[in-house]
C-alpha cells in the first residue's frame, strides 16, 4: 500500500473520534438554549457517523500536503476540496443547512472565510518562526 | 567462514570480509567495528567508507533503511534513528520522525504554501520540522 495512503489512514484513525466527542458537546449546549431540545436515535446515529467521517477525512488530508512530488496548488485543492465535500455533506446530511443552493452558497462562503483565515493565520506563525530560525543560522 | 588474524604493525589495521552474502554475523562484526572505532560507516554497493560528519547534510529513513546524504550520494548506515541520535553530536537534530540533520548544513529555513516549517539543506535535499520536532529544534538553535 502506498505510504502515503498509508499515513492517510493513519492519521483519519486516530482523530476521527473526536468528531462525534464534539458533535456531542455542540448539541449539550444548543440543549440549553432550545426548550425541549430532542434527538431521535436515527439522528444521533447519523450524527455519529458523519462526523466521525468528517473528522477522519480532515485528519487523513493533512496528507495531501506533504506529497513532495505533488505541486503545491493540487495539494491545496486537493485538501480544501476533501474537507469541503466532507463537511457540506455532513451539514446537510444532519439538516444543519437546509438543501438549498442560497444556504449552500452562504455556508461555502464562510467555508472559505474560515479556511483562509486558518491558513493565513498558521502562515504568518510559521513564516515568523522560520525568519527567527534564519538569524540564528548565521 | 575462516577466520584469520595477523599481526603486523607496519600494516594499515583493517578488517576485511569475504562473504556470498550479509549475514547476522557480518552485521555484528560491523557494529563491533564501528563501536570500537566511534566512528560511523557509511555503505554504497557494500562497500563501507568512513562518514565524516561535518560533510553530512541529513539522515534519512527511505524505504525502512537510513541512508547518510553526503553532496547528492546516499550512503546507507546500519543504525536505527534512535542509536543514530544517540550517538551523534550536538549540532546533528531530529527535525522529523525520518529525518536528522546538520544544522551546519542547513541552508535555510522556509514556509511552504501549506503552512509547514522547511528545513533546506546545502546539499539541496528538502524535508518539513514536524510539529513534535519544533521545539527542540528551536532548543537547539538557541530560541
Amino acid at each position: 500500500m502506498n505510504s502515503y495512503v498509508k499515513e492517510f489512514l493513519r492519521r483519519g484513525m486516530m482523530f476521527s473520534g473526536f468528531g462525534p466527542i464534539i458533535a456531542g458537546i455542540v448539541y449539550f449546549c444548543i440543549s440549553f438554549s432550545i426548550d425541549n431540545f430532542t434527538l431521535t436515535s436515527s439522528e444521533v446515529l447519523i450524527a455519529i457517523m458523519s462526523t466521525y467521517l468528517v473528522a477522519f477525512l480532515q485528519a487523513g488530508a493533512s496528507v495531501f500536503n506533504q506529497i513532495d512530488h505533488w505541486p503545491l496548488i493540487k495539494s491545496m485543492f486537493f485538501h480544501f476540496f476533501t474537507i469541503y465535500v466532507a463537511y457540506v455533506d455532513c451539514y446537510l446530511v444532519n439538516s444543519w443547512i437546509p438543501f438549498d443552493p442560497t444556504f449552500i452558497l452562504i455556508f461555502t462562503s464562510i467555508f472559505v472565510g474560515i479556511y483562509l483565515l486558518i491558513w493565513f493565520t498558521v502562515y504568518i506563525c510559521v513564516k515568523s518562526t522560520s525568519k527567527k530560525l534564519n538569524s540564528k543560522l548565521s | 567462514m575462516k577466520l584469520k588474524t595477523i599481526l603486523d604493525k607496519k600494516c594499515e589495521e583493517k578488517i576485511l570480509i569475504y562473504a556470498h552474502e550479509e549475514t547476522p554475523l557480518i552485521r555484528t562484526i560491523e557494529k563491533l567495528v564501528e563501536e570500537e572505532t566511534a566512528e560511523l560507516i557509511g555503505y554504497v554497493d557494500r562497500e563501507g567508507v568512513v562518514l565524516e560528519l561535518m560533510k553530512v547534510s541529513c539522515f534519512i529513513v527511505d524505504n525502512n533503511k537510513v541512508y547518510a546524504l553526503i553532496d547528492n550520494k546516499r550512503l546507507v548506515v546500519k543504525y536505527r534513528m534512535y542509536q543514530l541520535l544517540e550517538k551523534l553530536p550536538d549540532n546533528f537534530v531530529k527535525i522529523n520522525q525520518s529525518c536528522i540533520a546538520n544544522i551546519k548544513n542547513i541552508k535555510s529555513f522556509d514556509t511552504s504554501i501549506s503552512g509547514a516549517l522547511l528545513v533546506k539543506m546545502k546539499n539541496g535535499y528538502s524535508d518539513y520540522v514536524s510539529r513534535r520536532q519544533l521545539k527542540s529544534v528551536k532548543e537547539r538553535l538557541g530560541l
